[in-house]
């Protein structure tokens, strides 16, 4: 989870992932800040992370990324 | 039936539909509501709605028959090995992705052959005589069914999510044919996606009194959008684009100006009549317009004007385009050379073309709108080279970027670019787009104000006044909305006489200050066409 | 069912209220004259609003062929009875319908004429229905007056005092030649009489059974806009109805029109000569297909004597 914030701050230092429920909506994050996000959190938790994933509510949160990394993998 | 805003439909249609909705048991509902469906096609398009019925059969289809290769595969991957089960996916996914590009490609040829021929014949046959050609190809003009290019997204949509399997095929075909032609989007959207209107409209709620007042509110404010303010600034802005060479720069600016509020004013006013009508038969339609504004960028002003059109462009064209293998391992050797920042504005540049020229080109057959494509394109590809820059200076400079003066100055720079944009969507032409641009730059007084020549171009001082404050009470409705408190609801709250005079209070602000009868000529929906 | 009487019983409410408001309304918005200056439109054809109460005879509706070919005048000081042209620029059916359900308010005329070159003229559903809402709710028609209204407008009485001494007439001496080349070229084809118009058509034929009027259908003599095609549709919807119909178009030589000097614009409309030649022999048409009264010794008409002096001193500067 650490790493994941550390990830999340090198892209968009702004915001604060503890508490920020609204990523996407908020417009805190735009569609280039995912696709560097999408190929960090790729690399670093060594998963793919498919198009289909890519919704508001998976990434609305620092939360919600991670619970969607933790079930990547563990479908891999 | 040319518009929601009109008279017949507000008048007749709509009570007419609601009135046998209503009368009708439950179950037959939502036959009323594909017959009026059809019946408003018919009217608008006449026998065209041959191209809505064989979409609709198509996607119900190819629907169903990518669902018997899913189910195929899942029953061959339950007995299968681990160890064949990498190649079975892969197997069934090559025919998958075989059918769902066949139908994809059906549907966008249709598209193409009847929206874009004509404008591919010309320039085909401009390339010929530039090379000196001997002949010419003949150019072949269709009649376009109405909102060809909004079902057509929504059939789309529909494909490729059975494709992804985030829905199930359905096999009920008069649910498919309800949500592609339900008739309150269908000219002008916003384009719904199956999960979120297809089971509302199979429900077929009873009309509630709340619904209705809800409902009814929300449809007066459309109009009052269209009729008292678009209708208005028409006038003017036709004399003024199509004269452009005659006016000095200040009166280039206002019709630039008016015309960006007067689609805005045209297309959520639209976008209200037809969630309203929705909300009417207790459905939910997602909205198309978040208060565009008041965005801080370019890049954000897309998530908030034509909200629809937008996301559906970022999930079926952005993400997968940038997401694909080839551009996936660009992303990341670029990212290796030039960083975290940078690494993928590459690939990501390369998708967010793609889209912005789709884009550009939905909006219709011409160069300029190629070229309104490439606009939003290269500031939102800007917006984001120049972000880290901005950031080290604003650093260096200690401005704080979360001020309101900082915000304001996004906001107003954001409007500044976004209705230089609409002047050239709006100009006739490429060349025209560019003269009045300059001259609004170059030839910048107030001379026809002095001389109070402005007043002669279609609007008065009277209506001048009343478009103020038209404008001024939506601006007061959306600063209450971006401040998270929703006028409508509070309004609810309130007994039953404020209520309703409010309503009486629109409906006769309409009728009197609505730019219609003698002297005015409506305007014709401007999304309608696209 | 109860819930479903609840809610049929609030929309009744709101409509009642509804349409109380739009009456208020269209008080308000309603010209409290028939004169420029108190937002009247049209001014010579609402003319007829100012004359005095059954005093017109024959009650003329249509578009511009109308109010060019047919002077009243002429005819008064001829044969005595007194018409009125509600004519106005490119009138639509329905707003003919709409002038003779104003003017059936107040006068009782025994012959309505309705001149044929409106009937083709295609309009679109939404304007008919705009035009009857502005008929029964007059705020529809006159809101824009809202940048001119006055506190008078709240609560003086609507008094309509303006009459116009041509009767409707538009009167033009200018001479632009036209020719008959190809005018009137007999034909079997038929043009159509597109639906809406029919459907309005019979509406004015009801309105002015309803108000004991005899409708007839009179062309008045023009090249650019009449041909034998749209003669026959006229005639087939004519017969069918049993409509008297007088085609002038077909008869202009008899009526002694010379091309060369009865039009101000090659044949579009006539001048003041050919509506003088048209109107003589519509004048003895009516006197003797209809009983009509003469007034002309009738001290209650003299308004129409003086109207008559200024009528002829305006033909006499050459206007």
């Amino acid at each position: 989870m650490d790493e994941l914030i550390e990830i999340l701050e090198e892209i968009q230092p702004d915001v604060d992932y503890k508490t920020c429920h609204n990523l996407i909506d908020g417009h805190y994050l735009d569609s280039l800040s995912i696709l560097s996000l999408v190929a960090e959190l790729e690399d670093a938790f060594d998963i793919t992370i498919p198009t289909v994933e890519i919704i508001p509510a998976n990434f609305n949160s620092a939360e919600d990324i991670w619970t969607m990394i933790v079930r990547l993998q563990e479908e891999d | 039936m040319q518009s929601y805003c009109s008279l017949i439909y507000l008048g007749i249609f709509l009570p007419a539909v609601m009135l046998v909705y209503s009368l009708m048991p439950q179950k037959h509902r939502r036959k009323v509501l594909l017959l009026a469906s059809y019946v408003f096609f018919w009217l608008v398009s006449g026998k065209l709605l041959v191209y809505l019925l064989m979409s609709t059969l198509s996607i119900h289809h190819f629907g169903l028959w990518m669902a018997s290769i899913i189910n195929e595969k899942k029953s061959v991957l339950a007995q299968a090995e681990k160890s064949e089960k990498k190649e079975i996916k892969a197997r069934y996914q090559r025919q998958l992705r075989g059918v769902v590009t066949f139908a994809v490609l059906l549907h966008v040829g249709v598209l193409v052959v009847l929206k874009y021929s004509a404008f591919l014949g010309t320039n085909f046959n401009l390339l010929l005589s530039a090379l000196k050609a001997p002949f010419s190809i003949p150019i072949p003009t269709f009649l376009l069914p109405i909102g060809i290019s909004f079902y057509t997204m929504q059939a789309l949509s529909y494909l490729f999510d059975v494709y992804r399997e985030t829905i199930k095929a359905d096999r009920n075909l008069e649910r498919l044919a309800l949500y592609m032609s339900f008739f309150p989007q269908i000219m002008e959207g916003p384009i719904c996606r199956y999960s979120q209107t297809a089971m509302q409209l199979w429900e077929c709620q009873k009309i509630t009194y709340s619904n209705m007042t809800m409902g009814m509110q929300r449809i007066l404010m459309g109009v009052m959008k269209k009729m008292v303010i678009a209708d208005r600034l028409n006038i003017l802005i036709k004399v003024v684009f199509s004269g452009y060479d005659k006016y000095d720069g200040s009166v280039m600016l206002i019709a630039m100006v008016c015309y960006t509020c007067q689609l805005y004013m045209d297309f959520s006013g639209a976008m209200d009549v037809v969630i309203g009508t929705g909300e009417i038969f207790g459905i939910k339609m997602p909205e198309n317009f978040r208060q565009p504004f008041f965005s801080r960028t370019i890049s954000e002003f897309w998530t908030r004007w034509h909200i629809s059109l937008g996301a559906w462009f970022r999930d079926y064209v952005f993400y997968p385009l940038s997401m694909s293998k080839p551009l996936k391992n660009l992303t990341i050797a670029s990212r290796k050379h030039l960083g975290n920042h940078f690494g993928p504005l590459v690939s990501g540049s390369i998708a967010l073309f793609t889209v912005w020229l789709f884009n550009g080109l939905w909006h219709g057959s011409g160069w300029q709108y190629i070229f309104f494509g490439m606009y939003h394109f290269v500031l939102i590809l800007l917006g984001s080279i120049v972000e880290p820059f901005v950031k080290k200076g604003t650093e260096k400079l200690h401005i704080n970027r979360g001020g309101w003066p900082y915000k304001g100055m996004q906001i107003f720079r954001t409007v500044c670019l976004v209705n230089i944009g609409e002047l050239f969507f709006r100009a006739n032409g490429l060349s025209a787009g560019i003269a009045m641009f300059k001259n609004m730059v170059t030839n910048f007084t107030f001379a026809s104000f002095r001389d109070n020549s402005f007043y002669k171009l279609g609007m008065d001082r009277y209506d001048v006044i009343i478009t103020i404050v038209a404008v001024a009470i939506v601006l007061f409705v959306s600063i209450q909305n971006e401040r998270g408190i929703s006028v409508r609801k509070s309004l609810a709250q309130k007994n039953v006489v404020v209520r309703w005079a409010v309503i009486y209070a629109l409906i006769f602000f309409i009728i009197i200050y609505g730019a219609y009868g003698a002297g005015y000529v409506p305007l014709d929906p401007i999304y309608a066409n696209f | 069912m109860k819930e479903k009487m609840k809610l049929f019983g609030r929309c009744t409410a709101f409509l009642l209220i509804l349409l109380i408001l739009l009456s208020v309304a269209s008080y308000i918005f309603m010209p409290k004259n028939n004169k420029k200056e108190f937002g009247m439109d049209v001014i010579t054809a609402n003319g007829i609003l100012g004359e005095k109460e059954n005093t017109i005879d024959v009650l003329i509706v249509g578009d511009s062929e109308s109010y060019c070919s047919f002077t009243p005048m002429y005819m008064w000081e001829k044969h005595g009875f007194t018409s009125y042209v509600c004519g106005t620029p490119g009138q639509p059916l329905y707003d003919s319908y709409r002038f003779l359900e104003k003017a059936f308010k107040y006068q009782k005329p025994s012959v309505v004429i309705l001149e044929t070159d409106t009937i083709f003229r295609e309009y679109k559903y939404s304007k008919h229905l705009l035009s009857r809402m502005q008929g029964m709710f007059p705020v529809f028609q006159y809101h824009n007056r809202w940048k001119s209204v006055t506190i008078n407008d709240f609560g003086s009485p609507i008094d309509y005092t303006w009459t116009n001494d041509h009767k409707g007439y538009y009167l033009n001496q200018k001479v632009i030649a036209g020719s008959d080349k190809g005018y009137m070229t007999p034909t079997d084809e038929i043009q159509d009489i597109p639906d809406l118009n029919r459907r309005c058509l019979k509406d004015i034929i009801d309105i002015c059974q309803k108000n004991d009027a005899k409708l007839i259908f009179v062309g008045a003599p023009t090249t650019k806009n009449w041909d034998y095609a749209k003669h026959n549709g006229v005639q087939e919807f004519a017969d069918k109805h049993d409509i008297e119909y007088l085609d002038m178009n077909l008869i202009w030589k008899e009526l002694g029109i010379d091309w060369a000097t009865d039009t101000r614009d090659r044949g579009d409309h006539l001048n003041h000569s050919g509506a003088v030649k048209v109107t003589d022999y519509l004048g003895k048409y009516l006197k003797e297909k209809f009983t009509l009264p003469d007034h002309r010794d009738d001290a209650a008409y003299s308004a129409w004597d003086e109207a008559l002096k200024r009528y002829n001193a305006s033909v006499l500067a050459g206007e």
